[in-house]
């Protein structure tokens, strides 16, 4: 089932399936990218960011970055 | 000649600064803005060159101060050698970035440092293999305790630029040959 980044649940897994075209070369730094597999570990109150675990490693991302990121859920 | 140890906030740059530099270092901020840096000297086979611990970026489409910096920074030095150091356990953002270096033509070497964290984390990674991709010099180290530090020095001069298309071509036949065995390795 497919969703937004922001709106996945605690310790949902998935794949990444599409991210906005403007945001695309300023999360591949942070190995953020179509085809990657990640965990939802913890989404910061009031509109605060959204930490996942990808390849190992933790990553937060702005809300607004979060909602321009499709991930396909498992 | 100028070496600039470029990576991702908290690989160990100023750890390997910290080893490579001896007295003689200056804390200054970057030109109009708040964002500073340091700046050391250090030797190779008795010649002394200029060292520059880079803040950390992510990428070299800046985001904020510091990143904009690190970028100008490797844009304005002229005969610049670039040591990227790269978190082994987070070896695929870290190649991102040295890449996108590569890709801009600079020569570089690459530190792959924490390599004990890593293998904690299981992850072996075969740095002959990498370079034989890459194309530079790939040196495992544990900054912290030292280890690799003096091979990386003793390969800095062994930096050259390469094109990418020659990446391109390698990964391509590493992955024929890989293709029977288990995935997951870089």
């Amino acid at each position: 089932m497919e969703k937004e980044l922001a709106m996945m649940d605690y310790d949902e897994q998935g794949t990444i399936t599409e991210i906005e075209k403007d945001l695309r070369t300023r999360v591949a730094g942070m190995g953020i990218r179509v085809g990657k597999k990640l965990r939802m570990v913890t989404k910061q109150p009031i509109k605060g960011p959204v930490d996942v675990i990808v390849d190992g490693a933790e990553t937060s991302l702005g809300l607004d970055m979060a909602e321009k990121i499709t991930v396909d859920v498992v | 000649m100028k070496i600039l140890l470029m990576g991702h906030p908290n690989v160990g740059k100023s750890v390997f600064f910290n080893r490579l530099t001896g007295a003689n270092v200056t804390e200054s901020n970057y030109p109009g803005t708040t964002v500073d840096y340091t700046k050391g000297w250090m030797k190779i086979e008795g010649e002394d060159v200029e060292l520059i611990d880079v803040p950390g970026t992510f990428s070299l489409d800046p985001k904020d101060r510091a990143e904009e910096v690190a970028v100008a920074m490797l844009h304005e030095s002229k005969d610049v050698r670039v040591i990227s150091v790269i978190d082994a356990s987070k070896i695929e953002r870290g190649l991102y970035l040295a890449m996108e270096i590569l890709e801009e033509g600079y020569p570089l070497v690459i530190a792959l440092n924490m390599r004990d964290v890593a293998e904690d984390k299981n992850i072996v990674i075969d740095a002959g293999k990498l370079e034989w991709i890459l194309g530079v010099p790939v040196v495992s180290t544990v900054a912290i305790a030292g280890e690799g530090i003096k091979e990386l020095v003793s390969r800095i001069r062994e930096a050259k630029p390469v094109d990418v298309a020659d990446i391109t071509a390698n990964t391509a036949s590493t992955a024929d040959a890989a293709a029977g065995t288990a995935g997951g390795e870089v």
